[in-house]
């Protein structure tokens, strides 16, 4: 899987592992490039980083929810934040998220689930997720949750794959 | 930690859906509808399902499943050449027989392989490739047998042991 070096244009091997202990210390010592969620409230969760192959710095992170059996068999997008320092047109590098989600896709695939993956959008992101990577916006409402979910389903999936990781 | 009301000020949709996905509900009630909706669905969607979607998926979790196996540091007993190539032939719903004849493989030297009594020749990993139209790469099948020897050797000390009466003479040192 690569990135994209915006300021050379150059292509960049990234990597995507499981957060260790260590991760979490030193995302909540800079907390600064992670500031938007509480990452440490996911410490006993399944927890994502993405870094270069050449660099440890945590560039992306991401939480995913395994829905095994009981008839969903589907991962779930929890929560996702690229680092600061990557998230606006000035950014160092471009293609992180979509990374990470393809990852779920990869997982998905892995686990059994036919490369199922959803999330619960903000209503106006809808539109957004759906053009940059694909999702489908289903209308499951509940009270709770009247913008429905977004999801991948087999073909999505392996398109974001083969676009982001292959 | 921002709330999503700050995060939106700062940005705009299109710079969020490049950079977080937020948290849906915590409260279980809650949760538990919005899943359950998912549940049906889910259902309704998978039985429309076509075969052949069904079929890309199973090969897509073996494919993955190999890979990672083979980028993984850890050596399993139960992970050889021949449990995958196994794994291959049922997902596609074959009989051995059936896929020797389609790789043109005699089917004793396929069974063989598949119950580890012999190894592949690069003939029979060449041909897995093809048929296969590139999916499973013959690289990917001859790192498989790597991680085999590599198995083999961590728990068979007896292999290289066994030649030490063809070594006259050997280094004096440790390094």
């Amino acid at each position: 899987m690569v990135l994209e070096e915006i300021s050379s244009g150059e292509q960049v091997e990234a990597t995507i592992e499981p957060l260790n202990l260590n991760d979490f210390k030193v995302i909540k010592r800079d907390k600064s490039r992670f500031d938007s969620f509480n990452w440490n409230a996911y410490k006993s969760r399944e927890v994502y980083k993405l870094r270069l192959v050449s660099d440890e710095t945590i560039l992306g992170l991401m939480c995913l929810t395994d829905h095994p059996g009981e008839g969903i068999d589907a991962i779930e997008i929890e929560l996702l934040e690229v680092s600061l320092e990557n998230r606006r047109g000035n950014r160092k590098f471009a293609l992180i998220a979509g990374c990470l989600i393809a990852f779920a896709c990869r997982e998905s695939f892995k686990r059994g689930y036919e490369g199922w993956v959803f999330l619960k959008p903000k209503t106006y992101l809808k539109e957004h997720y759906s053009s940059k990577y694909g999702f489908v916006w289903v209308p499951i409402k509940t009270p709770s949750q009247p913008e429905g979910i977004m999801e991948l389903n087999t073909n999505n999936s392996l398109r974001l794959i083969k676009r982001y990781i292959d | 930690m921002k709330s999503s009301k700050n995060i939106e000020k700062e940005y705009t949709p299109e710079e969020i859906a490049e950079s977080f996905v937020f948290p849906g509900p915590k409260a279980s009630p809650e949760r538990d509808a919005m899943l359950e909706a998912f549940r049906e669905h889910r259902k309704k969607v998978s039985e429309k399902q076509s075969e052949r979607t069904k079929l890309i998926a199973q090969l897509l979790q073996l494919k993955y499943l190999i890979e990672d196996y083979i980028k993984s540091d850890h050596l399993s007993k139960e992970y050889t050449f021949g449990y995958f190539l196994k794994e291959y032939i049922s997902r596609l719903e074959k009989k051995n027989n059936q896929f020797a004849e389609e790789i043109n493989v005699d089917p004793a030297e396929l069974s063989q392989v598949i119950n580890k009594r012999r190894k592949p020749t690069e003939k029979l990993i060449f041909r897995l490739e093809i048929h296969s139209n590139r999916n499973f790469p013959a690289l990917m099948w001859f790192r498989l047998l790597e991680k085999d020897r590599a198995y083999e050797l961590k728990h068979h000390r007896e292999i290289i042991d066994s030649e030490k009466k063809n070594v006259k003479q050997r280094l004096a040192f440790s390094l």
